[in-house]
């Protein structure tokens, strides 16, 4: 581990916030252990609502906020929370965290809001969220813990965006609703607007994700 | 012949490890056997009794395919001949690129995918999603799962499945009335300004409507329709071909036209007002093709007989069921990639029963 300390985010070195763990953290989350690509969580939202790019943003945006909010809350309450309802007071701060994106965009940007549908809400449910507030920031300090967020939220957000900005392209050849692919010449695929398409898509995401990251220290052996 | 074999002597060390041109080893290894038997012999026991090797078990069902091919030339013009064409050349450089990375040999096996797929697309098809959908199909649906001999999925119907989601307009919309006369549309170059959407409605489609296309003319292929699925005699000429060869397994093809007729039966028998007559759903749409060609494929279905039996029966019913109670018109394709999902499940509940049963005799 001797190389982690190069990587250390320099603004939380002086103040000694992050333990010198930042990047590492951040590209931890972001890259390595990316959520969707590598861990495999969040499919289910991955798949619904990337049809547009703009949408696929939002989501991303969302997952960020909850995540981050979440997390910190969490970490910041980690050594008053009785161990035995964790479970119960995390789901509670999650919750408290997606109904608030929510009501924010029913209240400014209602037709997003119509779009994403349920989804938004559903977040509660999104492995992602959970996995990080039981997984890093029950053992670990605040200001890390806001790191960890995201960093995993940007890596979800990152892979939501890539599929997002492919099925609207070729699903129906525009970006954020402009035509970019004119008609003239191109038929739109319309496989990549439905659910067989973000099954593709996500699939060569994950494969190219895997490819680049190269296989497991343990599979190498 | 002796002199294209000094050829082939004089190149082969450049292409062996080593040589400047080992990259093209698969096409050249191909190239090779295509015109002499493989190099290889067993050295040690089991020998070879019969060389029906993959190569000869393909060949075979490419003449089997003859005299569909040779029908859609005839009712569909020679706009077919480069339809094949397109789908050779574009399936085949997917093929060869991964064998090339892989460094395998070129597999055989796409001799007859590049050859059923035109087949069972409408015929005035743009060619560019002729292209399109034979590459998505040997990509996703074969090599990505391991190349010949591991793929789940028959990698025509994955191809033709992903153009009906991607393009459903073109797709419904391409279809060509067949050529009147004695010489059909065999000079002619149809494309898609031939198409006239009143007169080249599928006999499915017009059934959909309640008008039913005379026997006769389905017999015989001198209707509208994917281009190698008209003709039922000479989807049944090349069909027997397959079975007395044994390369097409008759369980598969028994089990598949029976529940069909037993269940299209049925629905006939309770309203024949509703529900078509047998024989005339038997000869409509791609049924006799799928079930001789494309549900017959050794690497896609059961391996186990009883596993067949109940494979061949789930497509039969299935193309039944969508055929008749959906907004699709046609069903075959979904039916056999439904069949071909548990195939696998098949063959492992059957050898389980039968350990189960061996166990217990003690």
């Amino acid at each position: 581990m001797a190389d982690n300390k190069q990587l250390a985010c320099m603004t939380c070195v002086p103040k000694g916030l992050c333990q010198g763990k930042g990047l590492v953290t951040l590209k931890e989350g972001a890259w390595a252990n990316n959520p969707l690509a590598i861990q495999m969580l969040g499919i289910c939202s991955a798949l619904a609502v990337t049809n547009r790019l703009e949408n696929s943003l939002v989501m991303g945006a969302a997952l960020i906020f909850v995540c981050v909010g979440s997390n910190l809350i969490v970490s910041l309450l980690r050594k008053y929370t009785p161990h035995r309802i964790r479970m119960i007071a995390e789901v509670a701060i999650i919750a408290t965290f997606v109904i608030l994106f929510d009501q924010f965009l029913k209240a400014f940007y209602w037709d997003m809001s119509k779009q994403l549908g349920p989804y938004v809400g559903l977040i509660i449910t999104n492995c992602i969220v959970m996995g990080r507030a039981e997984a890093f920031a029950l053992q670990n300090p605040p200001m890390l813990s806001i790191v960890d967020g995201l960093a995993n939220g940007i890596g979800y957000a990152v892979v939501l965006a890539i599929i997002g900005f492919f099925r609207e392209l070729l699903g129906s050849g525009e970006i954020f609703g402009r035509t970019v692919l004119s008609a003239d010449w191109y038929t739109p695929n319309q496989i990549m607007i439905l659910a067989p398409g973000a099954f593709f898509a996500l699939g060569i995401v994950i494969g190219i994700f895997n490819a680049i990251k190269g296989p497991e220290p343990e599979e190498k052996k | 012949m002796k002199g294209l074999l000094k050829v082939f002597e004089a190149i082969r060390p450049s292409f062996e490890q080593g040589g400047k041109l080992r990259v093209f080893k698969p096409v050249f290894e191909a190239l090779d056997e295509a015109f002499f038997a493989p190099s290889a012999t067993t050295v040690t026991a089991p020998h070879v009794r019969d060389p029906l090797d993959v190569k000869r078990f393909m060949a075979m069902v490419v003449i089997a395919l003859f005299p569909c091919v040779l029908a859609a030339f005839y009712f569909f013009g020679l706009r077919f001949a480069v339809m094949i064409l397109v789908s050779y050349a574009a399936g085949g450089a997917v093929e060869v690129v991964f064998a090339m990375v892989r460094k395998e040999n070129i597999n055989e096996g796409f001799l007859v995918t590049g050859m059923l797929f035109p087949l069972i697309l409408p015929p005035t098809l743009p060619l560019w999603m002729v292209g399109l959908g034979v590459a998505f199909g040997v990509f996703i649906g074969k090599e990505l799962f391991g190349g010949t001999g591991r793929n789940v999925f028959n990698p025509a119907l994955v191809g033709r499945c992903f153009l009906a989601l991607a393009y459903p307009a073109k797709m419904s919309a391409s279809w060509l009335g067949p050529g009147n006369g004695l010489t059909g549309r065999l000079f002619e170059y149809a494309g898609a300004s031939a198409v006239d959407s009143l007169s080249s409605a599928t006999p499915l489609a017009m059934a959909k409507q309640g008008q039913f296309i005379g026997l006769r003319e389905m017999f015989l292929g001198n209707i509208s329709g994917s281009a190698g699925e008209t003709s039922a005699i000479a989807i049944i000429l090349g069909g027997v071909f397959l079975l007395l060869t044994r390369v097409a397994s008759w369980r598969t093809v028994a089990s598949i036209l029976g529940s069909f007729v037993l269940l299209a039966g049925a629905l006939h028998y309770a309203q024949p007002g509703t529900f078509g007559p047998v024989l005339w759903h038997l000869c409509a749409g791609g049924l006799l093709f799928g079930a001789f060609f494309m549900a017959t494929d050794p690497v896609t279905s059961p391996i186990t007989n009883t596993g067949k039996w109940f494979y061949g029966i789930i497509i039969g019913s299935v193309t039944v069921l969508i055929r008749n109670f959906t907004g699709y018109v046609e069903g075959v394709t979904f039916a056999i990639l439904l069949g071909n999902i548990v195939a696998p499940i098949l063959d492992e509940i059957v050898v389980g029963v039968r350990i189960r049963r061996l166990r217990s005799e003690g």
